[in-house]
């Protein structure tokens, strides 16, 4: 309700100012999006804890840019949402933007709700740390919720600097009770607690230089901030996790190489979470077959592996081998494929991802998510039961 | 007067010779590079571009981007570019960034806006189709001398006018192309351009069409009609609003500038 107040306030400030801004000069803008009706299966049968079989779920996403005072500032406001069947915390609005930015000659200044992407990895995004992860929406984290900042951008030849402030901080979504897959218990939303005294107010802060020098992408950050993965704990009165926000101290390096048909990527974080610090690796090499056999198509290998000296870090020791097949056909059609495992040997699942375009505006997703072997003592345990194949269709306005 | 006319005989069979010893190679190549030259000088430009892809049977898919450039003065450079994906629209809102090279890979990133990232991506597939279409990456840099060695053919009547006939090898070993034919005409604009395959094979040809006299000073085609003549596709590739030296930010095309051009 809090955070829905906020949002709401920001909403207000910057209409206000949109309409400020407007009247002096004719709106120059553009506005695009898409709903996609999603199905999934579940090939296991009933879930775990009792879930569906099957899922019906509606997903959508609208963006607004308008172009300000001649092309010097811009205003964007891009949301998601989602409507889904049997998982009431899947059933949500999110503002991933919802800014104003001005554009100096070397600065940038940035107001508002933003995504930013941090690193280089297909897979294993482990300096990435600004946005918090969506985990209702899927266990590897890829999908983010909008963080409301204030972020100035200063560029030069030899590099760029930014610096965010973030004045509100969001608690991670987790799969509700109907939803699947989801953790042994649910995650209770009204015992959270933090290290720092400030809660959610607590202005993070974070730092970052990139630069390119030749065939090198290079980033250095540093943050310092509410860690965006809580620590969660069973509560035998409640029987649901109650969850904790350590601060988190963590610097970053990411660096790719691009060699002609070869990428070789590397991210490390060296982070301190109360008195404790750990360090964390994670990169990889890619390489594509360009034109395979005299087709138009692409063949990409991804190899990518993962190291944390925490032990108890579901992505210590965890490896993917992954093939991206590239049609380059009309239809855009693409397959992304891989099989994710723990180095250790006790656990593994295959991901899949078809698409095609079917029509001008019109798109189909396959997915397919098949848990192999798992471990008992392994995170992903709790999830065995939760192979699913799900087909998504796109229709972009 | 024989002893003037012997002269004159003289002088211009000197003069014959003096050009003559230019070999098909040489004269290839100072074709080729009087053709790139002529197109230089824009500084930078910005257009919207168009595609109409068109299969066999007569269907057609529509592209669209917008596109902006920025002139490299350094000769042993390249240019630099941004294109804007539009149509189709599930490709909306993604930009490509390239610095383009002449004696290396080129540098290119990509902005995709369902993960908010910038991405770098390799370069190594300029044979690769752009956009599902019968265009290459490579044939957009197609009339930069540098990138082929050049041998002048001799003369070829083509639409009424009188044009050079010009072949051409791919210098980049991952070309999609063994070599080219083409035509350029004595205004120095290239008119068409035959493309023949790996294996030797004759692949499409490009028609350039539409030319237009920008600034009073350089001539572009503003169409590109490409036959594919092993798959019968062909694409029809237009340039709208194309407009030069209008003082385009250098900064946009360096890759920090990318989220600022971004949604």
């Amino acid at each position: 309700m809090i955070e829905y107040l906020f949002q709401r306030k920001i909403l207000i400030f910057f209409l206000g100012f949109l309409f400020h801004a407007s009247h002096i000069q004719a709106l120059d803008f553009k506005a695009y999006g898409f709903i996609q009706p999603e199905s999934s299966i579940y090939i296991n049968g009933e879930g775990k804890h009792g879930q569906d079989n099957y899922n019906t779920s509606l997903f959508g996403k609208g963006t607004f840019i308008s172009y300000l005072q001649e092309g010097d500032a811009k205003f964007t406001i891009s949301t998601i949402g989602r409507f889904d069947q049997n998982d009431n915390e899947l059933r949500y609005l999110d503002f991933q933007k919802f800014k104003y930015e001005y554009y100096f000659d070397d600065v940038t200044l940035k107001v508002g709700n933003e995504i930013v992407f941090w690193g280089v990895n297909e897979t294993f995004n482990i300096v990435d740390i600004i946005n918090q992860s969506n985990l209702a929406e899927n266990i590897s984290g890829t999908k983010k919720l909008g963080q409301p900042m204030t972020s100035i951008s200063y560029s030069q030849d030899y590099g760029t600097f930014d610096i965010y402030l973030m004045p509100y901080f969001r608690e991670r979504p987790f799969s509700g009770k109907e939803g699947r897959p989801r953790l042994l218990f649910e995650v209770d939303e009204n015992s959270i607690t933090y290290e720092s005294s400030a809660k959610k107010r607590k202005m993070d802060f974070a730092l970052r230089y990139s630069t390119v020098i030749d065939d090198l992408d290079i980033g250095l950050s540093h943050f310092y901030g509410n860690n965006r993965t809580p620590v969660l704990s069973p509560n035998p009165l409640t029987l649901k996790f109650d969850s904790h926000y350590p601060v988190l101290s963590q610097t970053g390096v990411d660096i790719q190489a691009t060699k002609g048909p070869w990428l070789y990527k590397l991210e490390t974080v060296s982070a301190k979470e109360g008195s404790e610090r750990h360090l964390g690796a994670a990169g990889g090499i890619e390489y594509t077959y360009y034109g395979i056999r005299n087709t138009q198509s692409d063949l990409g290998v991804i190899v990518e592996y993962a190291f944390d000296d925490r032990n108890d870090n579901p992505f210590n020791n965890e490896g993917i081998i992954g093939l991206r097949w590239s049609m380059n056909d009309v239809k855009s059609s693409s397959l992304l494929a891989g099989y994710l495992f723990d180095m250790r040997g006790n656990s593994n699942r295959f991901q899949a991802e078809f698409e095609q375009r079917i029509k001008d505006n019109l798109k189909l997703f396959l997915d397919l998510s098949l848990n192999g072997s798992i471990d008992g003592t392994d995170f992903t345990y709790q999830f065995k039961e939760d192979s699913q194949i799900t087909i998504k269709v796109a229709k972009y306005f | 007067m024989i002893k003037f006319i012997s002269s004159i005989c003289i002088i211009s069979l000197l003069l014959a010779t003096s050009v003559f010893s230019e070999t098909d190679e040489e004269k290839g190549f100072r074709i080729a590079k009087e053709s790139y030259e002529s197109t230089r000088g824009y500084i930078d430009s910005k257009s919207d571009q168009i595609m109409i892809l068109i299969d066999p049977k007569g269907n057609e898919v529509v592209r669209e981007i917008s596109g902006k450039n920025l002139e490299n003065m350094d000769p042993d450079d390249g240019d630099k570019s941004l294109i804007f994906f539009n149509k189709p629209k599930d490709v909306e809102g993604t930009v490509m960034l390239s610095h383009t090279h002449v004696n290396d890979d080129d540098d290119q990133w990509l902005y995709l806006p369902a993960l908010g990232r910038v991405k770098r991506i390799s370069s190594s597939n300029k044979s690769g189709a752009f956009m599902g279409s019968e265009i290459a990456f490579e044939d957009f840099s197609g009339l930069d001398y540098r990138k082929y060695n050049w041998k002048y053919l001799g003369e070829e009547n083509y639409e009424g006018e009188m044009c050079y006939k010009l072949e051409s090898y791919p210098k980049y070993e991952n070309s999609g192309y063994t070599k080219r034919v083409g035509l350029t005409d004595e205004l120095l604009r290239a008119r068409k351009i035959e493309y023949y395959d790996r294996k030797g094979d004759l692949l499409k040809t490009i028609y350039f069409e539409d030319h237009k006299l920008y600034n009073d000073a350089i001539w572009f085609a503003d169409t590109f009609h490409v036959v594919n003549h092993q798959n019968d596709n062909s694409t029809i590739y237009k340039w709208k609003n194309r407009q030069l030296n209008i003082g385009l930010n250098k900064k946009d095309f360096e890759k920090s500038s990318l989220m600022r051009l971004a949604d």
